[in-house]
This record gives structure tokens, C-alpha cells and sequence, in this order.
């Protein structure tokens, strides 16, 4: 038996002083840290329950929208107002886990869940750099269909799980935190790290750091958009590649887009080379498969998942085909 | 599941998030029903028998 203690502040300012004992963790909907827990990855001397915080989903005044951290997943899919101005959002949602993890998870817990490499979780009998820094990764040359091909390093090839964050990334949506020493803002694209030699190090968060909102710019192309995910099953299973996507044509050019990729990378992977390869250029097959090779060009396979360079090349194109009809309609 | 059916929530086989009615379509119940249930061989017949019990509740 691990002891801890367990609160339930209502105010941000209680939650970020009672999380300032440097093993405390900040508690979501549970949906992953328990689970970790349970697994001794985690074994945090204090949880912090913030599911009291702000849960509210309000107009920002120019056009957004800022999502309380402690919102459920499902609450924020099914908001009038993100399904008629960031469909991404909601479909990227609800291609994730199922209904009743969405209906539990938070969006801050969503940003800080942790990757489900097996051999993470497999503290028994497998090395492991992102648990245990130094001793050795057994992904790399173990079952690595589920792995990263963009920005891994030698230390970790572990995919950031998902799906919220893809759009999030796409929607170049702005993380508010707040800490003993102030407020700041993080964009989501730079919210998560790339391993390198420290793929313990997750996110930019400082330690005791709350995450109270997620941001959403106001965007007109956001209305078109989309999410696709390929997946071994058609429902609750992650990821092998996901595409979230937003497209705005004139005429028959492609006037801007909005990329990000799931399933691929350690973190939501913003495909900005295969946005400036649309720009400016005819919407058609030909164009959409070479803005995903530019995307691709530095893809470094491992022994089990080279198929999804090419994967993601199809689904990329296939996405933007089917925004492009629906532009057209 | 139902409850949430009749406040609208999509799902991942909802073609239009703007509809405010959701059409309770085979492929709907079978994306409801996952993480509720297994996919088992049973699976077929136990869609047919929440259909069967939401257009009771319904007329």
C-alpha cells in the first residue's frame, strides 16, 4: 500500500499551493494517472484533485473561445460553438478512447497524458529512457508498430497519444498556466518537447505549474477542417496516424492551410513544411501528395513501422481531397 | 448512452456535427456501444435489441 493524501480544492490558488510539495501531481478525470499509478509509473505522494476548477467553455470576445482546464472531453465536443467553428476539434475528440472516458477525462489532463508505449508501462521487464532515465530503450529494436518515424531521438521513439492535441496543434490553440510566480501562456505547439536525450522531460509545464484554460484563436479557415485517424479497429484504439486538417480555397487554389499529424511523432506533430506546400498551389492529388513528401522527407522508420510513412502520405492526401470537394460543393 | 443520444452528442460516425437530432443508425449504436461492450459474436443481436427497445420508448 503507497500513501497519499487527496484534496479537492475550488480555487486555482489553493490547488497550486497544495501542489507545491514537489511529488504532488494535479488530478484530471484519472483517465491516465491512475492508471499509471496502478502500474507504479507514477507514485505521486499527493494528488491534487482540480476537476473543481473552471470548466466553463466562454467566448473570448474577439471570436475564440477559452475552454476551462477542467472541462470533460465530451463537453467540449459536443459545444454548439466548436462544432459549427472548430469541427477538428470535435471530431478529433470523439475519435478518442470512449464515451465514458471522454465523459471523465479534462483538457488539461488531455494535454498531460502520457504516452502508452507498452514498454513503458512495463516496469518489470522492460528499459525504459522516459521512465528511468540512462537504461536504454527496449522500443527501439522491440515491437514498434505503434512508434514514432518524425522527431524521435536515439533515447525514445515513443507517440504522444492524443487526439484533442493534434487539432489543438492545428487550431494553434494557446495554453494558459498559472504558477507561484504568475500567469503565462504556452502555444500548444510548443507546449510538448521532442525527446532527445531527456525524453523524461514531457512538456515545458514547470514542476507545480496548473494548466487553467486552452484558447482557441478566433479562425475562419478553422470552420473547414476535419480530423481522420487510421486505426487497427475502427472504434477505441489509438492511433497509427491521424491528420487534422484545414482548408481554404480560391478558386481552384489553395489559398491556406492548417496541418497537424497524430500517431507519429512524441508530440502533436504541426506539419507546417506541407502547409507552405499548398499554399498558392492547385487543390489537387498531385499537390496534396507532394506537400506530404515535404512533410516526410525527414521520416526515419523504425523495423516495425515504415508503412506509416506511406500511410500518412495517403491519409494527408485523402483529407485534403475530401475538404477540397467539400469546398467545392 | 441514451441520455446523451437525446442531448445530441455526436459521435465519431456522426456525418453532421450542426444536426441538433441524431438518427440512431446501426453504425451509431455499434460506435455507442463501444467501451460498454465487447465485440462480440452477440454484438449484432444486441443492436437490434436496443433498436427494438428505443422505437418502443418512442411511439
Amino acid at each position: 500500500m503507497i500513501e497519499l493524501t487527496y484534496a479537492r480544492p475550488t480555487d486555482a490558488a489553493d490547488a497550486i499551493r497544495r501542489a507545491a510539495d514537489g511529488n504532488a501531481k494535479y488530478l484530471g478525470g484519472g483517465t491516465n494517472l491512475v492508471d499509471l499509478m496502478r502500474e507504479t509509473v507514477e507514485a505521486p505522494s499527493a494528488l491534487v484533485d482540480v476537476t473543481g476548477l473552471s470548466a466553463e467553455i466562454e467566448e473570448t470576445g474577439d471570436g475564440g473561445l477559452i475552454v476551462g482546464a477542467a472541462t470533460r472531453n465530451t463537453a467540449v465536443a459536443a459545444h454548439t460553438a466548436v462544432r459549427a467553428r472548430y469541427p477538428m476539434l470535435t471530431r478529433a475528440i470523439v475519435a478518442g478512447a470512449s464515451a465514458q472516458i471522454r465523459n471523465m477525462a479534462t483538457v488539461g489532463g488531455n494535454l498531460l497524458q502520457r504516452t502508452r508505449c507498452t514498454y513503458f508501462y512495463d516496469t518489470d521487464g522492460s528499459r525504459c529512457n522516459k521512465r528511468s532515465l540512462g537504461e536504454g530503450c527496449d522500443a527501439i529494436d522491440g515491437f514498434n508498430r505503434y512508434h514514432a518515424i518524425l522527431g524521435a531521438s536515439p533515447a525514445c521513439v515513443a507517440t504522444h497519444p492524443s487526439d484533442m492535441c493534434v487539432a489543438l496543434a492545428a487550431l494553434d490553440a494557446i495554453v494558459h498556466l498559472r504558477g507561484t510566480s504568475g500567469e503565462r501562456t504556452v502555444p500548444l505547439c510548443d507546449l510538448h518537447r521532442l525527446p532527445g536525450d531527456r525524453p523524461d522531460l514531457e512538456t515545458v509545464v514547470e514542476p507545480g505549474e496548473l494548466i487553467t484554460a486552452v484558447e482557441l484563436p478566433p479562425s475562419s479557415i478553422a470552420a473547414h477542417s476535419t480530423y481522420r485517424k487510421v486505426r487497427d479497429r475502427s472504434s477505441y484504439a489509438f492511433a497509427l496516424v491521424s491528420v487534422a486538417a484545414a482548408l481554404e480555397l480560391d478558386g481552384d487554389a489553395i489559398a491556406d492551410a492548417r496541418i497537424a499529424l497524430g500517431g507519429v511523432a512524441p508530440k502533436p506533430w504541426r506539419a507546417r513544411r506541407a502547409e507552405e506546400a499548398l499554399r498558392g498551389r492547385p487543390a489537387e492529388e498531385a499537390t496534396f501528395l507532394e506537400a506530404a513528401d515535404a512533410e516526410l522527407a525527414d521520416a526515419r522508420p523504425l523495423a516495425g513501422n515504415a508503412f506509416k510513412i506511406d500511410l500518412t502520405r495517403r491519409t494527408l492526401a485523402a483529407v485534403l481531397q475530401q475538404l477540397t470537394e467539400g469546398a467545392r460543393r | 448512452m441514451a441520455d446523451e443520444v437525446a442531448r445530441g452528442v455526436p459521435s465519431h460516425v456522426t456525418d453532421d456535427l450542426s444536426a441538433t437530432a441524431i438518427a440512431l443508425t446501426h453504425d451509431e449504436l455499434r460506435e455507442r456501444m463501444s467501451g460498454n461492450l465487447c465485440r462480440c459474436g452477440a454484438q449484432n443481436g444486441i443492436v437490434d435489441a436496443i433498436t427494438e427497445v428505443y422505437a418502443e420508448a418512442a411511439s
